[in-house]
């Protein structure tokens, strides 16, 4: 079983990947990037509600930390939502510029915010949780998305 | 984790950086390639040194005090002043250097020294302190501090030289000093700071295959340990300096080959200028570390055109590139945390055809610096096209800061509620 650290780790390659499927695929067409777009865009949605819904609120209960480093990452999640959603726009409107113009934008938030995970929230998780590690890797495992 | 600095203590050391390019190639406009040629004439020291602190050394500080917070999770203590101070005291130390040898003026020279040291020990020391609550020691922080080690033998070298200008008593060691000023300023400071920062930011912006486990433990090492070697036989063993050199070249050519097959095998397949800029980097380094090896066997005849393709090919190609992605983004990542949304994305800030010309002239410049040596005619060609491609480049680094200036003053959509979740 990984560790918090290594299967979050792991989930942000997975992500990036298909980023970088997408914008393959966006290069030839948008109408052929909408299916990637979206399955970017649902494993990225995933990603955060594993973190916001699982992790950080064990992390918060665990350190007493409500307004800390988890609300930062809460907030550029919301930004990278917003940008997401510009990605949508620029797909309906078939407007490529404005696709790979936000797509470049969200892929430098998303590795300046991967690096702040995975340099310092994660080890400090894995610190404070180790004792729950393979129960809170399972329970976001087992996450529904809502 | 909410540790980025305010954004004037990075911008202003970017936008400045450009700006002693100008003046650089002002400089080599108005001299000749017969006395550059000469690695220890006033003028080829006033001109590497315009480029090495104002453009190498500022963008070198401005992206630390940016990048330590996310890199490393730690920030500089009272930023603010730190950047402030250090930058007004490379500003006035840069300029009293270039006139104090210029004019051969020792009240210049002597303020010189102060001031570049007080600022590069002040940046170093800073950036040190930060270092010391790094919990995570990551290969790429291993870099950074293997660069702040030479970066402080190279500015106490400095200072000593300048020192030996002021008094006017230069004898044999000054020259042995600049040598290892010279070769740990580019190796070790700006080199050992490269490759610690690409071993994090190509596979994580370009989706690269990670550099290997060998590369992220040992390279930045050996590559110190093959300096320190390079000193001891430099100094005291000239005969035997080719093996150091050796052993130094092939890691930054392995490097430079890496990079380039990295770039072979990313999974992003946007090519921007970035991607040229970092292609041209791998190119110039390997002709760079070649040739260095090379001019041993020619009494260091050719050590000017390892330093342009070394110094200009590699180190400010790697600059440019991460300026044009480092700017607009802090622009935009500030901006949007503030809460506004319509605001331009980090592609939209800069101008994508103006910068791919800046970059055909930036090349072009560098390959008529090197051939300049045998056909002087060309330094005059080439110092024009560098001093537009600096000017593009501060017109397009400019253009996100005015996105900022009028952002903050119009106050176009100001909107906490995107922010609120849920939404």
């Amino acid at each position: 079983m990984s560790t918090i650290k290594e299967y979050l780790t792991s989930d942000h390659r997975k992500c990036d990947e298909i980023f970088a499927q997408m914008e393959e695929k966006a290069g030839n067409s948008l109408l052929d990037a909408k299916e990637l777009t979206n399955n970017f865009i649902d494993d990225m949605e995933r990603h955060f509600q594993m973190e916001e819904r699982v992790m950080f609120p064990e992390f918060e209960a665990r350190t007493g930390m409500t307004e800390g480093p988890t609300a930062m990452m809460k907030l550029e999640h919301m930004q990278m939502r917003n940008l997401m959603q510009s990605l949508l726009e620029a797909l309906s409107t078939d407007d490529k510029d404005k696709f790979f113009s936000v797509s470049e934008t969200l892929m430098i938030l998303l590795q300046q915010h991967n690096m702040k995970e995975e340099q310092m929230l994660y080890p400090m998780a894995q610190q404070h949780l180790s004792s729950q590690s393979e129960n809170i890797v399972m329970m976001m495992d087992s996450m529904i998305v809502q | 984790m909410d540790q980025a600095p305010p954004i004037s203590a990075p911008l202003r050391f970017f936008l400045t950086a450009p700006i002693f390019g100008i003046i650089a190639g002002i400089l080599m406009l108005l001299s000749d390639s017969q006395t550059l040629v000469n690695r220890y004439s006033i003028d080829a020291i006033i001109i590497t040194h315009a480029i090495t602190i104002g453009v190498f050394s500022f963008v070198i500080f401005g992206a630390l005090t940016q990048m330590l917070p996310v890199l490393t999770g730690t920030k500089i203590v009272k930023v603010k002043l730190v950047t402030t101070l250090s930058y007004y005291m490379f500003i006035v130390g840069l300029f009293a250097m270039i006139v104090g040898l210029k004019f051969m003026l020792p009240l210049f020279t002597t303020s010189a020294y102060l001031l570049l040291g007080g600022g590069f020990f002040l940046m170093i020391a800073s950036i040190a302190n930060a270092l010391r609550s790094v919990n995570n020691f990551t290969a790429t922080v291993k870099g950074m501090v293997a660069s702040l080690v030479f970066a402080f033998f190279v500015t106490l070298l400095g200072i000593m030289m300048l020192f030996d200008y002021a008094s006017g008593e230069i004898g044999e060691r000054h020259y042995i000093y600049a040598n290892i000023h010279s070769v740990w300023a580019i190796f070790g400071f700006s080199g050992l700071l490269i490759i610690g920062v690409a071993f994090q930011v190509l596979p994580m912006f370009y989706v690269a295959p990670h550099f290997k486990r060998f590369c992220k433990k040992r390279v930045v090492a050996l590559i110190s340990i093959g300096l320190f070697i390079w000193l001891v036989l430099n100094s005291f063993y000239d005969e035997y300096t080719l093996y150091s050199k050796l052993w130094i070249a092939t890691f930054f050519w392995a490097f430079a080959t890496t990079v380039w097959i990295k770039f072979n095998k990313r999974k992003r397949s946007v090519v921007d200028v970035t991607v040229w800029y970092w292609r041209a980097a791998s190119i110039f380094l390997t002709l760079g570390s070649f040739l260095w090896i090379f001019d041993e066997f020619f009494k260091h005849e050719y050590i000017v055109m390892v330093a342009i393709l070394i110094g200009g090919g590699f180190v400010l190609s790697i600059m440019i590139g991460m300026l044009y992605k480092i700017v607009p983004f802090l622009v935009w990542f500030h901006l949007n945390g503030m809460g506004y949304m319509k605001i331009p994305t980090i592609n939209e800030m800069i101008d994508k055809d103006l910068a791919k010309i800046q970059f055909v002239l930036l090349i072009l410049s560098i390959i008529g610096f090197v051939f300049s040596f045998y056909i002087p005619k060309l330094l005059a060609p080439s110092s024009s096209f560098f001093i537009i491609s600096m000017l593009i480049l501060e017109y397009n680094i400019l253009a996100p800061a005015f996105v900022y200036r009028r952002t903050i003053k119009t106050k176009p959509d100001f909107d906490m509620s995107l922010f609120k979740m849920g939404n």
